[in-house]
Parts: C-alpha cells; sequence; structure tokens
C-alpha cells in the first residue's frame, strides 16, 4: 500500500478542481496533486462535468485545459469567476491564441504541467498561500 | 498607305492586343485618364460577371452599380497613381453585390502617349480572395498541429512520470516506458489516420503484433466488426496493451501453455448507443495473484470508466483471469 503524503506536504490542505479530457494527462495531474498533499476534484473531462461537481463542492483552485470534449471551458471559467475561486489553464495554447475568446483571453496560463515544481508553484500563486 | 491598308493594321493590332488582353488569367482593364474604360480582358468579365456592353465606355466607378466604387480603390486612383509610375499588389478589400466580399490585389501602371500625350492607366485585378481564406485556413492548421505536438509530449511526459520506479530497474523502467509509448504511438496512427477510427480487429490485432500473434497461443475470437471513434482509440488501446504486458509478466503468456481469447459482442440498448462488451479471457497459465493496484491498474479503471464511459470487471478463476469490459460505442 502506497502511504498518504506526509502533513508538510506542499499543496497540504489544498483542494483542486482538475478539468482535462485528455485521460492520461488529467491521471498525471492527479497524480502529482495527490503526491503534493492536495485533494483533487474530478478531474472532469467535460465543462458539463466540471459544473456538477462545482454544484457540491468547494475547490480552493482549478486547473483546466481549454478545449475539452464537447466544447470550450468558457463556462467553467465563468463559474468559477462567480464564486472566487482562483484558476489556471493548462493548456499548450498561446495567449496570442486565446486572445479572442472572451473570458479565457485574461486567464493566466501555465503551460501543460509536467513538473511537480511547476505545479507547486502555480497553485501557491494563484491561491496566494 | 491606302486608307483601307492603315484601317487593316489598326485593327490588327488591335485584335492581337485584345488577344493579349484576354489570355491573362488575372482581370485586367485600360482605362483613360478620366477613369472610363477603354477595353477590358476576358478574365475581368468572367470574374465580375459583367458584359462588354455595359462595361467599355463606362467610368469605372459606375460599373455594376458602382461596386467598384470604393475608398480604397479611389485612393489608389486619385493619389497614389499620379504620384507614382506604377504600384503593386495593392489590396483592395469590398462587398460586389454579385459575387459577394472579395480581396482584391490591384496593381497599376501609368503609360503616356508620346505623341499626344493621351494617359492611359493599366490595371490589373488579382483575385486574392481565395488564397487569403487558404493562408487564413493555413494559419489554423498549423496553430492545431502546433497545439497537439505540445499536447502529445504532454501525454508522452505523463506517462514517464506515471510508469512505476519503486524497486525497478533501469532496464525494467525502459521496457515497459517504451511499451507503453509503443501502444500510444501505434493507437496514434489510427487515431491520426484517414477518419481517425480504427476497426476493433485492426486496433487488437496492431496493439498485440510486440507480442507476437501466434495463433495457438492467441485467439482473436472477434465479434461483429466494430469501429471506434477517434477519441475511444488511443483508451482502448492502452488498456489492451497494459492486460497484454500483465499476461505477458504473470499472466497465461507466461507460460508456454497458457491461452488467451479475446472477443467481443454488440449490445443494442434502447434509446442508447450500442453496447461494446469486449472479453479477454486468459486460461492454461499460472494460478493469477490479484497483483497490487500499480499505474496498470489504475491505467485501465481511469480509460474505461471515465475516458470510454464504461465498466471494468476482473475475475480471477482457477483458470486464469477473465476481464471484461463494457462500454457505449
Amino acid at each position: 500500500m502506497r502511504t498518504g503524503p506526509p502533513q508538510d506536504a506542499p499543496l497540504s490542505g489544498l483542494t483542486v478542481l482538475v478539468v482535462e479530457d485528455e485521460f492520461l494527462i488529467a491521471m498525471n495531474l492527479a497524480s502529482m496533486l495527490e503526491l503534493c498533499g492536495a485533494r483533487v476534484i474530478g478531474p472532469a473531462a467535460t465543462a458539463v462535468e466540471a459544473l456538477r461537481l462545482l454544484e457540491t463542492a468547494r475547490p480552493d483552485a482549478a486547473l483546466l485545459d481549454v478545449h475539452l470534449k464537447g466544447g470550450l471551458v468558457t463556462p467553467v471559467v465563468e463559474a468559477l469567476r462567480d464564486r472566487h475561486i482562483p484558476y489556471a489553464l493548462t493548456t499548450a495554447y498561446s495567449p496570442s491564441d486565446l486572445a479572442t475568446l472572451g473570458v479565457l483571453a485574461d486567464a493566466p496560463i501555465v503551460g501543460k504541467i509536467t513538473h511537480e515544481r511547476d505545479l507547486v508553484l502555480v497553485l501557491t500563486r494563484a491561491t496566494g498561500s | 498607305m491606302e486608307m483601307d491598308d492603315l484601317y487593316r493594321l489598326l485593327r490588327n493590332a488591335h485584335l492581337q492586343a485584345q488577344g493579349v488582353l484576354d489570355t491573362l488569367r488575372d482581370p485586367f482593364v485600360v482605362l483613360d485618364g478620366t477613369l472610363c474604360v477603354l477595353s477590358a480582358s476576358k478574365a475581368f468579365y468572367e470574374t465580375f460577371e459583367v458584359g462588354r456592353d455595359e462595361t467599355v465606355g463606362q467610368s469605372l466607378y459606375s460599373l455594376g452599380n458602382g461596386q467598384w466604387n470604393v475608398p480604397e480603390l479611389r485612393a489608389l486612383l486619385e493619389t497614389v497613381i499620379p504620384r507614382s509610375v506604377a504600384v503593386t499588389d495593392y489590396e483592395v478589400r469590398t462587398d460586389f453585390p454579385d459575387i459577394g466580399e472579395r480581396t482584391m490585389l490591384v496593381s497599376a501602371r501609368r503609360l503616356v502617349h508620346p505623341d499626344s500625350n493621351n494617359r492611359v492607366i493599366l490595371l490589373s485585378i488579382v483575385d486574392a480572395t481565395k488564397r487569403r481564406r487558404k493562408e487564413a485556413e493555413q494559419d489554423l492548421v498549423i496553430g492545431e498541429l502546433r497545439h497537439r505536438m505540445k499536447n502529445m509530449l504532454a501525454v508522452v511526459s505523463s506517462l514517464a512520470r506515471q510508469t512505476r520506479t519503486e524497486g525497478r530497474s533501469g532496464e525494467d523502467y525502459r521496457e515497459d516506458f517504451l511499451g507503453r509509448l509503443d501502444a500510444l504511438l501505434r493507437a496514434n496512427g489510427f487515431a491520426t489516420g484517414p477518419g481517425g477510427t480504427a476497426p476493433l480487429s485492426e486496433l487488437i490485432a496492431a496493439t498485440l503484433e510486440p507480442y507476437g500473434m501466434v495463433p495457438d497461443r492467441i485467439e482473436l475470437a472477434g465479434g461483429p466488426e466494430v469501429t471506434l471513434a477517434q477519441d475511444q482509440v488511443v483508451p482502448v488501446s492502452l488498456t489492451l496493451h497494459e492486460l497484454a504486458t500483465n499476461a505477458v509478466k504473470y499472466g497465461a503468456l507466461s507460460t508456454s501453455e497458457g491461452h488467451l481469447q479475446i472477443g467481443w459482442r454488440v449490445e443494442p440498448q434502447g434509446a442508447g448507443p450500442d453496447l461494446l462488451r469486449l472479453t479477454w479471457r486468459e486460461s492454461g497459465g499460472p494460478r493469477p495473484a490479484p497483483t497490487p493496484a500499480g499505474f496498470g491498474t489504475r491505467l485501465i479503471d481511469f480509460a474505461t470508466q471515465r475516458d470510454l464511459g464504461g465498466s471494468v470487471e476482473r475475475s480471477h478463476t482457477q483458470d486464469g483471469l477473465t476481464v471484461e469490459i463494457t462500454f457505449p460505442l
């Protein structure tokens, strides 16, 4: 059995919503978050699924891919803004690619995260902790 | 020279000039100093769907209900041309009543007749609408490809990071990782091919190919021909790969007597999409011990339940492992 992360893990106590439709990337993000001590909500592969999760859960932050199965992540971004929940876009798109996409144009972009160090940095910056 | 000869000469020269004009691929128009049309090429009439009679002798601005009375073009003819001898590829965008919105590249040259001092303006008009649209489409495709490549590398790095390292040698890790990468690449070959779909039988054969499809060891019992959608190809292929690599390490394919049978059924369900029931049946191998939930197991669960929206059932019998994977087509 794998033991849980230590209490002083860098993201200990943080709850993070993950929205990503590429299942291998979603699994990886979830496993990295858990190793860093965070609790994962999702991963959701569609905006509809993410919105359903947000009905009952209140994460401290969210990591969002932009293009999901069935459309853009925009409705999730709007819901997170309404609830004042910080978020970052984990996307391979550059800011200029998103410039015409409404609320997505102002969203912080962190790229596809491949290292725990980046993950911790993004989330501590987003939550201001 | 007789009057007749002179007429013939002029007429021939005119016909020759008109012939030259008409062989030009792009619309071409000759204007006099007051911007009235002296002559136009066949391509001009065809492109803008106008007749010769309603064109020659008319002011360019009045042609086709004033469709050429465009600020950019006026600026070119009235401001730029008088000050320069030639202008190349000046972009004019306008909405033509008959042929719709067009992007034109206008090139112009001013000629002054040496004897009469008459001014003539030659205008070549290239319809760049299609070219511009094509360029925009190409930019989009290139952007999409660049994005997909970055995404693919993120997927590969996800596989690399999640492949187990604890208690494994470097060689073991490399073998596991490259096996998964190979399965991913094979699946991607289908997903990025024509249509992006994959016949299930071909996908199974491609995924198991590295394990050698020995006819008396691995039996493709098959089922009705099923085509997997683009976003089902990778999760199904990686799931099959994990089952196969497990069978080779611990299951029926780890001994010389073991046997593997893969078959499927399609089950219609009322209003919803058909269900695919894929059965992986190992027999004759060592009695399987339930393996601890490693990345392979998590991958199968995540792929079948979350990504394919289906379910997975494992049963360890005396005879070997049986896995049944069900998901909507």
